[in-house]
């Protein structure tokens, strides 16, 4: 049974929600922005308050009047004197005290602009003009009242913590960043979608060994872990069906054992005997009929390997296993083996090979079974030539092997010998190996040549 | 003293054949129908001759044991199957494969030259034209002279070598790597000089030998 996606698991709703978020957020952002500085504006004047003295108009105000207040009937001297150690503890603020006619006294420090003689016009002036103004200036009539005269201090704004309202530089950082986020996410949701797909598909191109791709882990249950999900039962189906083709293939190979084990049991009993006659006084017809024995017996359970053989082959049940070899080594081993057979048989030997080795990729096995199946067909079907010659020659640029007997030609030798199926199952691996071949036969003799396709 | 073989077939007519041809031969024989006492049997055997379809245990696994318990015992397969994969599998602890139908005196031959490379024959002389092999005394006798022959380590390695594998044909491939115990580079011209002053030795002739001889783009063959 296909499970379902869970609703909010599904890939869609995941992303209807980041879309209707970033349609959702503009309401809320702005309200929820301006708290937000609010808070944190508050929260750092806290700090700055104890770190700068100038900071808090209010606080400098208060402590302003407080001032005042103190030098209530003092003298000139004492007043002076404590501006002057005002001046100390607030060293960037600007000070001035004007008496009661209104003549500054006491400039800290001294500077252009601030009358030496206050009439009624410049106080409004100076009144209007600090005013919410900048530098920031706070007014004290000494003892709190007019009679004493009045100090000032002015200190600049940029000393003090700026209420700074919320303006339109917070407003295009705040619509950026909303959209650096909108689009972030997205980012991050299709390219997790991305690596997750490429994954999969990592995983559908590395088959094993057996030509099967492993299982993936799933970590999700949205589309993407159902198509995984999806993938892991095929790769289980598959596997089940290459483990069914190989119990099949495992049956075949035993079934052919057994039927070559039937059939050359026999055989070996019939050569064994016949070999107790030979050794029994018997007229020349009698040995000749046990040579005639023995030789059919031994192509009997030829046949029977190479029918055998060729079912196999046929049906690519083969084991093959190719690799780069020196096929000159194969041919010396191969004909090595076959000498003393050639020798028997007086055959003039000619074997011709280069030093060098030759380098083809094939399964040694095979080429093996190969040349044996030639040398088999040259014994049986050449004898007659007594020559075999092996060595090597160029033929379109490639360096091919050739083999070539001087019996009565394929013609003569095919009616009915069974000459076939050897040569059709060296036909068939020869194709399997991507190899080349050609057969040239008179009524001289045959040539078999072989070279790489490639 | 008579050699023992181990013969383990479970074919009642070849089994019964086959031991009494050996037999013949000068062989004592133990021949068994089943894998089940090849353990204990094979203990003083000097060689085991093993069927590979036998009911029970068949023959790759019964061979496999066999060679773990006694390296040095030869074993030759004899077989029925043709498939080339059960060849190899098998030749990893057979040290020869005979296939089913065997010819007798190629069984025999087989037999005797496994027998000679596991050194388990008596030590013999060898009568090689005009020379004497002593193989238990690494000592080579030229006849004519009654004097011994001095090789190098080489050449004595690669005559005992052949000697061994007499009367077949080696590739040079073979020898090498059967005498150095190293993968044969192509075109290496080591070998040859070698044959060629261990001719010099042991030929009356060296420039048409006699003992070793040169099979044309083959290899070498020492005929006994």
């Amino acid at each position: 049974m296909k499970p379902r996606v869970l609703f909010r698991k599904s890939l869609l709703v995941r992303y209807m929600l980041i879309v209707f978020a970033a349609l959702v957020i503009w309401p809320i952002i702005f309200p929820l922005a301006s708290i937000l500085y609010q808070l944190t504006t508050d929260y750092s004047n806290e700090a700055k308050l104890k770190e700068n003295i100038y900071a808090g108009g209010d606080r400098l105000e208060k402590r302003w009047h407080e001032e005042a207040a103190a030098l209530k009937d003092a003298k000139e001297a004492a007043i002076a004197q404590r501006l002057r150690d005002l001046k100390r503890e607030f060293p960037k603020a600007d000070l001035f005290w004007v008496d009661q006619t209104g003549r500054t006294r006491l400039m800290l420090p001294e500077r252009p602009g601030i009358p030496r003689q206050w009439s009624a016009g410049d106080s409004i002036a100076f009144m209007k003009q600090s005013f919410n103004g900048d530098p920031f200036t706070a007014v004290a009539f000494i003892g709190q009242q007019p009679e004493q005269g009045f100090i000032v201090i002015q200190v600049p704004r940029k000393l003090m913590v700026s209420n700074a309202s919320f303006d339109s530089a917070h407003v295009f950082i705040i619509v950026i960043a909303v959209f650096v986020l909108f689009i972030a996410s997205s980012w991050w949701f299709f390219y997790r979608l991305r690596s997750r797909l490429v994954h999969l598909e990592e995983a559908m191109t590395s088959p094993d060994r057996s030509g099967i791709p492993a299982p993936v882990e799933v970590r999700s249950s949205d589309e993407i872990g159902q198509l995984e999900h999806a993938f892991n039962r095929m790769i289980g189906e598959l596997q089940q069906s290459r483990q069914r083709q190989r119990e099949e293939e495992d049956l075949r190979k035993k079934l052919i054992a057994n039927l070559s084990h039937d059939l050359r049991t026999p055989l070996t009993t019939i050569r064994g005997h016949a070999h107790s006659l030979q050794q029994e006084p018997l007229s020349d017809r009698g040995m000749q009929s046990l040579t005639l024995i023995d030789t059919k017996v031994g192509d009997l359970a030829q046949l029977i390997d190479n029918l055998l053989s060729y079912t196999l082959l046929s049906a690519k049940k083969y084991e093959f296993h190719p690799e780069r070899t020196d096929i000159l080594r194969l041919v010396r081993a191969s004909a090595a083996g076959w000498f003393p057979v050639w020798e028997k048989e007086g055959f003039e030997v000619n074997v011709d090979l280069p030093e060098h080795p030759l380098i083809w990729e094939v399964d040694p096995q095979w080429f093996a079974r190969i040349l044996d199946n030639l040398f088999q067909n040259v014994l049986r079907h050449a004898a007659s030539g007594r020559y075999i010659g092996i060595r090597t020659e160029m033929r379109t640029g490639r360096e091919a092997l050739v083999i070539e007997d001087r019996g009565p030609g394929m013609e003569a030798v095919s009616q009915g010998k069974g000459a076939g199926i050897g040569l059709t199952i060296v036909a068939l691996m020869v194709q399997e190996m991507r190899l080349h071949w050609e057969v040239a036969s008179n009524s001289g003799g045959t040539i078999t040549l072989m070279y790489p396709k490639n | 003293m008579k050699q023992r073989l181990l013969y383990i077939e479970d074919d009642q007519e070849i089994g019964q054949w086959t031991s009494e041809y050996l037999h013949e031969k000068g062989y004592e024989v133990v021949w068994l129908t089943s894998g089940d006492q090849a353990l204990d049997a094979a203990e003083n055997s000097d060689l085991v001759l093993l069927d590979v379809m036998l009911p029970g245990l068949d023959g790759f696994t019964i061979g496999q044991r066999l060679k773990k318990e006694h390296p040095h015992t030869p074993i030759l397969m004899l077989s029925a199957r043709t498939a080339i994969d059960d060849k190899l599998y098998g030749l990893q602890f057979a040290d020869d494969y005979v296939t089913k139908p065997f010819h007798p005196d190629e069984l025999a031959a087989r037999i005797e030259v496994l027998l000679r490379r596991y050194e388990k024959q008596e030590a013999a002389i060898t009568e090689l034209k005009h020379l004497h092999v002593y193989p238990g005394e690494n000592r080579i006798v030229d006849t004519r002279t009654n004097e011994e022959l001095v090789l190098t380590g080489k050449q004595y390695h690669i005559f005992t070598y052949m000697l061994r594998h007499r009367n077949q044909i080696l590739t040079k491939e073979q020898i090498y790597e059967g005498v150095w115990g190293e993968p044969y580079i192509e075109g290496d011209k080591t070998l040859m000089v070698h044959i060629r002053h261990l001719r010099e030795k042991i030929e009356s002739d060296p420039s048409q030998p006699g003992i070793i001889e040169t099979i044309r783009g083959i290899g070498y063959r020492l005929k006994l």
